[in-house]
């Protein structure tokens, strides 16, 4: 009976949300509800220099704020009233830098190298957890627009920048670069490129040195795609079935949408963000680390 | 309608037609092979620390990098399903 009332109350509850779609969809010019219109990058502030576009958008937006939070986070965990006697806030401190150390530095860089590398390899673990974590809170930076009496605010939106390549792959390549500078400053030119050869006859060298050589320039695809894809398909997701009301136009649908959308959020927040942003720093830390000292 | 007609337009929603079937064959086969290949590290997890307990929390660091990798496979479909969806 209680169920009963329950579901009851519910549908009286999402009737009036039934006229209230369909009186916006007769005021409004038709426009077909597409979740790709999410990453068109639209320029808020245009900053040209020539040929180069570095206009603030809403990608730009989302790292300059993730930048800032994670110094902050740096600062207030790490480096704020540390004592003796640690409190709540200072062991959080020291449980992210114990996973950056043992689970992800310590994993792929021998031990000569990681006083240099560590501070890269942590922040990069605690920045791309950022921007991906905040990808998931909704922020009022959206190309959308609704007004509440009189004043045009932009809605709630969820968007990650590592879910543009230019991103993702901006961070593959300065790994990129920094393993076969690493490699070249630590083994010289020359044997650093020959330790990407493995032992096999002469015979074979033909078919090896290409493999090798674009094995190389593949670490830098699958290292960016990688978390690209990953965030790009997780806001697709969820937009989808959200999207999935509007493109059908019927709201009984949101019964089914709605917990669908909301487990692939959870998915989302609780495991791909943490996984994703270890694995990067992690295989960093891998490729770092063989190029500095190559197995052979 | 006569017959030119008709094959024009099939001609028009065939290529549509196979946008939809590359983006669909794309993340499938991604699938089934990431499909694969994850439930195999899972499975050979629970069969390590069923028989190692003590070892976990060493070969968690490398279960979930294993995983990562996997995973990745099924982006890598998607991308390029896209990719034919988009260009073409």
């Amino acid at each position: 009976m209680k169920r009963a009332l329950a579901s009851f109350t519910t549908l009286v509850l999402v009737f009036p949300a039934t006229t209230l779609a369909s009186t916006v969809e007769g005021g409004e010019e038709e426009e077909k509800f597409d979740p790709s219109h999410e990453w068109l990058l639209h320029d808020w502030i245009p900053i040209h220099l020539g040929p180069v576009n570095l206009s603030i958008t809403k990608a730009v937006a989302y790292l300059i704020l993730a930048s800032l939070l994670t110094m902050l986070i740096g600062w207030f965990l790490m480096r704020w009233k540390l004592g003796s006697d640690p409190d709540n806030r200072q062991t959080a401190g020291e449980w992210i830098y114990e996973i950056a150390q043992t689970q992800v530095a310590e994993q792929g860089l021998p031990s000569k190298a990681i006083a240099r590398w560590f501070p890269y390899v942590a922040s990069l673990l605690i920045f791309v957890f950022v921007v991906n974590m905040i990808g998931f809170i909704p922020l009022p930076l959206s190309d959308e627009k609704f007004t509440i009496g009189g004043v045009e605010l932009p809605t709630l939106g969820i968007y990650a920048a590592t879910s543009t390549l230019s991103v993702t792959l901006t961070l593959a390549l300065l790994t990129f670069v920094f393993t076969h500078v690493e490699g070249i400053r630590n083994n010289g030119v020359r044997g650093y490129f020959k330790s990407w050869i493995p032992e096999v006859p002469k015979a074979m060298y033909p078919l090896i040195v290409p493999l090798e050589i674009l094995g190389q320039f593949m670490r830098l695809i699958s290292l960016s795609v990688r978390l690209y894809a990953n965030m790009l398909a997780g806001h697709m997701l969820i937009l989808t079935f959200i999207g999935l009301i509007f493109v059908l136009e019927n709201v009984f649908l949101a019964a089914v949408a709605i917990p669908f959308a909301w487990a692939f959020y959870l998915f989302e927040v609780l495991i791909v963000v943490g996984i994703q942003a270890y694995i990067f720093a992690a295989l960093t830390a891998i490729y770092i680390g063989s190029a500095i000292e190559p197995e052979h | 309608m006569n017959f030119a007609a008709i094959l024009v337009a099939a001609a028009e929603d065939g290529a549509d037609a196979g946008k939809a079937v590359a983006l669909a064959l794309g993340i499938g086969l991604g699938a089934l092979g990431a499909g694969v290949g994850i439930g195999n590290i899972f499975g050979s997890m629970i069969q390590a620390v069923a028989r190692q307990p003590e070892l976990r929390g060493e070969l968690q660091g490398i279960q979930w990098l294993g995983f990562a990798l996997t995973e990745a496979v099924v982006f890598y479909g998607l991308i390029g399903g896209l990719l034919a969806f988009v260009l073409v």
